[in-house]
């Protein structure tokens, strides 16, 4: 499905928040072709057409602008899609974010929503999660992010059994996500000893490049 | 400004011509008066923690200069009917809050009705004429420092959008009402050779400002650069304010960005900062030194983050 975005007379951060809500409103299977995969924002600036182009690659859409008098045209196109939404000629092509060019190679976020693995016995859970996380690395390189919420935060402070094998995974390029809120909500904020804090919109956005999403 | 025909005397030792923090005036051989003045809009939502930031932003340019702030006055502009008395009193509190902390007195203030509210301070501050800190005098060899991480004028994008979290907000607005006197207090009993606050030019414009016209030149390790939470992360879905793509237009002629330095981290270093932090030019071999007692005295992300540099004169090379 292609959209268009009329974002002209408005200042950062509204066109990104225009693009980004035609995103996030349209339903998100794109089997049915309901999702959008061809996108057009119309800003009357740089400065938006820097931020917009900049959004929609870390949506994973092609990114290429024309410039149409004062207005910036910015075109949006995800890969596969076969639709041509313009017929002119484009004065620039954004490079896309490197994460994304890689196609052989698949991209596996692992969802921790608690700090022990399964129901049934506590004590047996905790330990089964410990092993659970020292045996990712298994992975390799397809293991691209490492996200925990609610419960699962408390793996990643002072005293947690995996949090030296979280900091060499870190130190060996994975991206580990550690929800805020959830931090601030055990007051655990001071306490996190690796990764990244983060917020639902970048976990969400996270799931939706990821190929692959396992939820612990 | 260019062009305008100023009244000057010879007791302005510093003045409107050079892009200093504040202007300063000589009283007598040990006195000089440095004085300064800041006001904006809202930039977060609670009233009392705008008022802190206001007036620890205005308090900045006089610690900036190397000066203690003495007297303040208030400079008001609030849609009475559409807010109501109880917002303008929780803004005053909060700027009376950092006032108290910085030792200043409030001396008075003017205030006008207006539609779209803003509060400020003008502060006048102390200073020996002898030591005075301007924003060039950078000499080779001498290390950069920055006192507080980046990052404010992105947070304050992704907060209008409400897409900050809640723990990244208060960090920002804890930053941001920071007072630089700790880090000036510990800075004045150093050989500083320039000093300069971040604020709206973001940090390469302001590092611009110091090696402008200079004969030595900046080299900026982004890495070792102190970034807010989540800033990055903002900046590369596009949460950049216009006036980051300002700052850098104007003076991208002066900044050769490493190949391995991405748009987004470029962006943060042009950020601009509400409130930022000091940017301290001192010799290399006293400059660790300065960083464990500014840490030691509160200022807990301050790092050093470049090396000035005489074979580059001019220029800023981000790696």
């Amino acid at each position: 499905m292609s959209k268009i975005v009329d974002a002209r007379g408005l200042s950062c951060p509204a066109p990104v928040l225009m693009a980004k809500k035609a995103i996030d409103d349209a339903p998100q299977d794109s089997s049915k072709d309901e999702s959008i995969d061809e996108i057009k924002v119309i800003v009357d600036n740089e400065a938006s057409m820097e931020n917009v182009s900049r959004f929609l690659t870390s949506r994973a859409f092609n990114v290429e602008v024309l410039q149409d008098g004062g207005d910036f045209k910015v075109f949006g196109k995800k890969d596969g899609s076969e639709k041509v939404l313009k017929s002119e000629s484009p004065i620039s092509k954004h490079s896309q974010s490197t994460e994304v060019s890689d196609s052989h190679k698949q991209k596996i976020l692992v969802l921790a929503a608690t700090d022990r693995m399964g129901f049934g016995d506590d004590e047996l859970g905790k330990k089964l999660m410990v092993s659970f996380l020292k045996t990712i690395k298994e992975m390799g390189d397809e293991l691209w992010r490492l996200v925990f919420v609610n419960n699962g935060v408390k793996l990643t402070i002072k005293g947690s059994a995996v949090l030296e094998d979280l900091l060499d995974y870190e130190k060996n390029g994975l991206k580990i996500m550690v929800c805020g809120t959830c931090l601030t909500h055990f007051n655990l904020l001071d306490a996190k000893k690796v990764g990244e804090t983060t917020n639902m919109l970048d976990i969400v956005t996270a799931m939706q490049l990821a190929d692959k999403v396992i939820n612990i | 400004m260019c062009g305008l025909p100023f009244p000057t005397d010879e007791n302005v030792l510093i003045g409107i011509g050079t892009a200093d923090d504040a202007g300063v005036y000589k009283v007598s051989d040990e006195l000089a008066l440095i004085q300064t003045v800041d006001f904006f809009t809202p930039i977060v939502d609670d009233p009392f923690d705008f008022g802190m930031i206001a007036a620890a932003n205005a308090l900045s340019d006089v610690y900036a200069m190397g000066g203690v702030p003495k007297t303040a006055m208030n400079l008001v502009a609030f849609p009475l009917e559409k807010l109501g008395g109880e917002v303008l009193r929780e803004v005053l509190l909060g700027g009376i809050e950092k006032l108290k902390e910085s030792q200043t007195v409030l001396i008075g203030g003017h205030s006008i009705e207006d539609d779209e509210f803003k509060y400020g301070l003008s502060v006048t501050g102390f200073v020996h004429p002898k030591k005075i800190l301007a924003n060039q005098g950078l000499k080779n060899g001498d290390c950069l420092i920055l006192t507080k991480p980046l990052g404010t004028g992105i947070i304050n994008t992704a907060i209008k959008g409400g897409l900050a979290s809640e723990s990244t907000v208060k960090m920002a607005i804890k930053v941001m009402a920071t007072l630089n006197r700790y880090a000036a207090q510990v800075m004045v009993n150093f050989p500083v050779t320039a000093c300069t606050d971040i604020t709206g030019f973001g940090l390469l414009g302001h590092v611009a400002e110091m090696i402008d016209g200079s004969a030595v030149g900046v080299t900026i390790y982004s890495s070792l650069v102190p970034i807010l939470p989540e800033t990055v992360d903002f900046a590369s879905i596009g949460l950049v304010p216009s006036g980051a793509h300002r700052n850098r237009k104007f003076r991208q002629n002066m900044v050769n960005l490493r190949s391995d330095v991405t748009p987004i981290i470029r962006d943060v270093l042009f950020d601009p900062q509400t409130s930022g932090g000091l940017l301290i030019g001192c010799p290399e071999n006293q400059a660790k030194n300065l960083v464990k007692r500014l840490i030691d005295n509160g200022v807990e992300q301050a790092a050093i983050i470049g090396l000035v540099d005489d074979n580059i004169k001019g220029v800023i090379n981000v790696e």
